[in-house]
């Protein structure tokens, strides 16, 4: 590595340009740490389209990879997917000194405003005694994105409003999956639907009028409770926010199709 | 209009009513068109080099109320993406105009200086910083004091987060700039005074000693 190595992704930011001219300005560094082998290599560069990826020395970035990547990144996607990893390292480290002093439990134990979904002694005496969690990045950087779309909603927005942490009800009130916490892809994945759909109660009702609305969410939630038989109660009557007019636009995520399909189970079995 | 606010993210050059756009979009980044406001930012960057130094402080405040407002990040996106296009094109630019050229690459680092990702320096930037300032080394260009000034501009700004970034890139242009002062004939005085004085910067750990400082920043008392 070194001017051989610089030079190389140089010469990859100007794909378009006459190389002949550019190798001729660039000569100069060139021949600085030059052993005349870097005109062979940089042939042998030609292939190779002006990718930041490729152009990283090993040291500099870690190997995990962030998920699929293309071959031409452009910035935005980049510094996303770096904010994306450094979220979840910093999300990682304060989870575990949660559970470090979960397990060596102060009095005053204050209820941290932090981003990490989930805190309880229950965490700590399976994980740490197990030693166990999540930590490979690309997983929780995909179940952290599965996170995302689910809070991006306009029903999470009206949930946590409604709602404060502290005076959450296990079961009654949905609680973001633990991305630290070890589980399957499937099990995973369910928790998240089953989590998305509790979310639906606090949807903000559509324009033609909230009556129906709400009449359908609640049938929703006791399909949910027969079918999968999981206990949650879907309390929605008093738990939708007034009228807005806004009409609910979901992200456009595979999540959406869940409630549509449930509702569709009922009309046909209950009519 | 607060002038603070002019004078603070140094808008004076627009014209009055981008300057209002900036100001919406500085309290209220949902109500405006943030690729417009992006384009404005990045084309007057090109264009003013007092902007293209400043410019790094209205982005992150813009960044930071669009993540508070709407939780999204369409301007940073916006920003990078179209500096990126830039940064394509800066040998045209550099052709085309020196002082373009240089608005861009003071621009380029100023973003870098300022939108951090989690308190750490954008990692995406620093090649292409890089890129920039190895570009600046090059014989052709120090010749010509306006890049000179503005490679060493740069290198005081943020010479110690790119070090610290990637040390060995930093050494290898360290390498070329001794080699210009030494072995360069047709650099003009003050342009080698420049390179002499970030030579003894990063020596003194990015820092001027003071023999330094008052050798290089003193009026000279006849």
């Amino acid at each position: 590595m070194s001017a051989h190595q610089k030079y190389r992704y140089e010469n990859d930011c100007k794909p378009d340009e006459n190389r002949n001219k550019g190798a001729s300005r660039w000569s100069h560094c060139r021949k600085r740490g030059a052993d005349g082998s870097l005109r062979k290599s940089h042939a042998v560069e030609e292939p190779v389209k002006c990718s930041q990826s490729s152009r990283r020395p090993k040291s500099f970035t870690t190997p995990e990879s962030e998920g699929p990547v293309s071959r031409v990144k452009n910035w935005g996607d980049e510094v996303e997917a770096e904010e994306m990893r450094s979220n979840v390292q910093r999300d990682m480290h304060r989870y575990r000194r949660r559970i470090l002093e979960a397990d060596f439990p102060q009095r005053d134990r204050k209820i941290s405003s932090g981003s990490s979904d989930s805190r309880d002694s229950r965490d700590s005496k399976e994980s740490s005694v197990k030693g166990d969690i999540e930590t490979d990045e690309a997983t929780l950087i995909r179940r952290q994105k599965q996170i995302n779309y689910g809070k991006n909603t306009l029903a999470y927005d009206g949930y946590i409003k409604e709602v404060p942490k502290h005076m959450r009800q296990p079961g009654v009130h949905p609680k973001t999956p633990n991305k630290f916490k070890k589980y399957s892809r499937r099990s995973w994945d369910q928790q998240i639907k089953l989590w998305r759909v509790k979310l639906h109660a606090w949807d903000p009702p559509a324009e033609e009028g909230s009556d129906v609305q709400q009449i359908e969410v609640i049938d929703l939630g006791e399909i949910m409770d027969f079918e999968l038989d999981v206990e949650c109660s879907v309390d929605t009557e008093s738990k939708c926010p007034t009228s807005s007019g806004v009409s609910l636009s979901l992200a456009e995520d595979s999540f959406t199709g869940t409630p549509k399909k449930v509702m569709k189970i009922e009309d046909t079995e209950m009519s | 209009m607060e002038n603070s606010t002019k004078e603070e993210y140094k808008i004076q050059s627009f014209d009055l009513e981008t300057q209002k756009l900036l100001k919406t979009a500085l309290k209220d980044p949902g109500s405006v068109d943030l690729e417009k406001v992006s384009n404005v930012i990045v084309d007057q960057s090109l264009k003013d080099q007092i902007f293209s130094r400043e410019a790094g402080r209205i982005c992150y405040t813009i960044i930071q109320a669009e993540a508070k407002q709407t939780n999204g990040n369409v301007f940073r996106r916006n920003i990078l993406n179209r500096l990126q296009q830039e940064f394509k094109a800066r040998e045209e630019t550099r052709k085309r105009s020196t002082q373009e050229w240089v608005c861009l690459v003071s621009f380029i680092c100023n973003i870098f200086d300022y939108l951090k990702v989690n308190n750490i320096p954008m990692m995406a930037l620093v090649h292409p910083v890089y890129d920039c300032l190895f570009r600046l080394a090059q014989s052709d260009a120090l010749q010509n004091e306006e890049e000179v000034d503005c490679l060493v501009l740069q290198l005081h700004r943020i010479g110690d987060q790119l070090e610290k970034m990637n040390m060995q890139l930093m050494d290898e242009l360290f390498n070329l700039l001794r080699d210009g002062f030494l072995l360069q004939e047709d650099l003009s005085s003050m342009g080698r005074l420049l390179l002499l004085e970030i030579l003894e910067f990063r020596a003194g750990g990015w820092t001027l000693s003071e023999t330094a400082q008052k050798y290089y920043y003193s009026e000279v008392t006849d």
